[in-house]
């Protein structure tokens, strides 16, 4: 794999801390399919800016300042599903 | 989000489950908790995403002494820059208190700038790097000072000559 | 409103006879007929130019777009034309407002040049001269005007913003201080925190991370200064490093652009008097 940017490295950083935060999600008997719902839904958030030019750098801050933000959000203890 | 997730009742259920266990552990610490029909939950959770930002070390050296030093200093530089001119007559300590004031004075002020245009969270090397060379010319400027004081007619003086000159 | 207009038919020609009504007037729009007579006679054209930026489209790069809108039909203040703007003319034009009377904090915005409360602002009447507005200098935007003030807020809450006092009242009413002491926190307890003073300033615009602004500063000192605060020490330790006040250099943008016409820059100067006397 060729050498990745700063700008890469903490998208990629960005995405392993989503799936971090994802393990620490409760499975109780009810919400099994909760941990993959997190997982699919970061994965969509992530894949809707693909097309993101990858020298576009304030957009690709941007987004990943709207990602941090998000991630905060959602790693809050009192939310234990997304659909 | 946060409405959906309020919104599906299956949810619901799954919160109340835990919060009905914790409940009836705290049965003998509140008695009222039999009245409530429902389950009783928190209105705000305390959340991460309203934590209070960090605040630095506490360091009075790099604070409030570091402050009133270098307002000391440069409280200290205006007689010391005026007497010597003023009285006419050039004395090697006094040329010594000037140079060591303008050296630290200077010092604290390149200081400054390096603190706020190069932070340590976002070029820690370069930060590193410009703090050595900055205490690296300190040092130079002292060392030069000090041969000009020693083997050569000292500062006052030497300004009065170019000024004459 | 139909009676207002058969009484003003001279100036109906300056604006359409038909208006739905509903249309007509809200409250950053000025009907006609209800104000000076002689000012309604020409359209007062004056061109807003407004920053904008949309979230969902990152990859678009920001852009300034123009507006036109008569004076004589808007309201005195930037606020008035703004949501006249989103009203009549562009309803996907997004800023934050809410009391329109400078309480708020809610509209802080840079305006020609200047980091103000847009409900205090007056439009200058030189029509000619288009009036620029931004989004508060050096934050994130989130969209259009509306900065993020996240990091703002959380350094407020850094600060302790509340009374810290764990004695009782010798007659367990409330905390009581002498007129006096209350004078101490005029010039204080006004500010609104609408982040004007401290985006103005460039060691903030540095340093927003550890820096903490002059308006958190005041409300330090605000604090600091109350006689009822028990924690004062602390509150005083925490400030002591090189970061949180010391990169204040008196530049004094915070007191030339504060809209509520408080003094930052005398604020730190005293917590930096008293951090330097304990």
């Amino acid at each position: 794999m060729a050498r990745l940017s700063g700008l890469q490295r903490e998208v990629l950083s960005l995405y392993r801390q989503c799936l971090r935060e994802i393990r620490k999600k409760p499975t109780t008997e009810h919400t099994q399919e909760s941990r993959a719902n997190f997982k699919a839904y970061a994965r969509a958030e992530f894949q809707k800016h693909l097309s993101v030019n990858k020298k576009d750098f304030g957009a690709i801050e941007y987004l990943l300042r709207k990602g941090q933000r998000q991630l905060e959000l959602y790693a809050a203890p009192g939310i234990r599903n997304i659909r | 989000m946060a409405s959906i997730v309020r919104s599906s009742p299956l949810l619901r259920q799954s919160l109340a489950t835990p919060r009905s266990s914790l409940l009836s552990k705290n049965v003998g610490v509140s008695q009222l908790v039999a009245f409530h029909a429902s389950a009783r939950k928190q209105i705000l959770p305390p959340q991460p995403l309203n934590d209070p930002a960090p605040l630095p070390e506490t360091h009075p050296s790099e604070g409030s002494y570091h402050w009133s030093f270098e307002r000391l200093v440069c409280l200290g530089l205006v007689p010391v820059t005026i007497a010597p001119f003023a009285a006419g007559s050039f004395n090697p300590v006094m040329d010594a208190v000037l140079c060591s004031l303008i050296v630290a004075h200077s010092h604290v002020g390149f200081q400054a700038s390096i603190i706020d245009y190069f932070p340590a969270a976002r070029v820690p090397k370069t930060r590193t790097f410009l703090n050595w060379l900055l205490r690296a010319f300190t040092l130079t400027t002292a060392v030069g000072l000090y041969e000009f004081e020693t083997n050569d007619v000292g500062l006052t003086e030497g300004l009065r000559r170019l000024w004459t000159a | 409103m139909a009676s207002l207009r058969t009484t003003s038919r001279l100036f109906a020609a300056s604006r359409p006879m038909f208006r739905p009504a509903a249309l007509a007037r809200t409250y950053a729009t000025v009907d006609a007929s209800t104000v000076d007579p002689n000012a309604s006679k020409q359209p007062a054209m004056k061109t807003f130019k407004i920053y904008r930026w949309n979230p969902d489209k990152p990859s678009e790069k920001p852009q300034m777009q123009s507006y036109d809108l008569d004076l004589n039909k808007t309201g005195p203040m930037m606020l008035d034309a703004l949501i006249r703007i989103k009203n009549e003319l562009d309803p996907t034009l997004t800023f934050r407002r809410s009391c329109r009377e400078g309480i708020c904090g809610s509209c802080a915005m840079n305006i020609d040049g200047v980091n103000t409360l847009a409900c205090l602002c007056r439009i200058p009447t030189e029509t000619t001269q288009e009036s620029r507005i931004y989004p508060l200098p050096h934050t994130y935007v989130v969209k259009d005007l509306v900065p993020d003030l996240t990091h703002f807020y959380k350094q407020y809450k850094s600060i302790k913003p509340y009374l810290q006092n764990d004695t009782p009242t010798p007659d367990g009413l409330e905390n009581r201080q002498s007129p006096e002491e209350r004078r101490k926190l005029d010039g204080l307890y006004e500010c609104i925190l609408c982040a004007c003073c401290s985006t103005s300033c460039p060691s903030y615009w540095w340093n927003s991370e550890e820096y903490l602004g002059p308006a958190i500063l005041l409300q330090s000192y605000r604090w600091l200064a109350d006689s009822r605060d028990e924690k004062t020490a602390e509150r005083k330790q925490a400030l002591d490093n090189s970061m949180s006040v010391y990169r204040c250099h008196t530049i004094l943008n915070c007191t030339r652009t504060c809209p509520k016409g408080l003094n930052p820059g005398h604020a730190i100067a005293e917590v930096k008097k008293m951090l330097a006397s304990h």
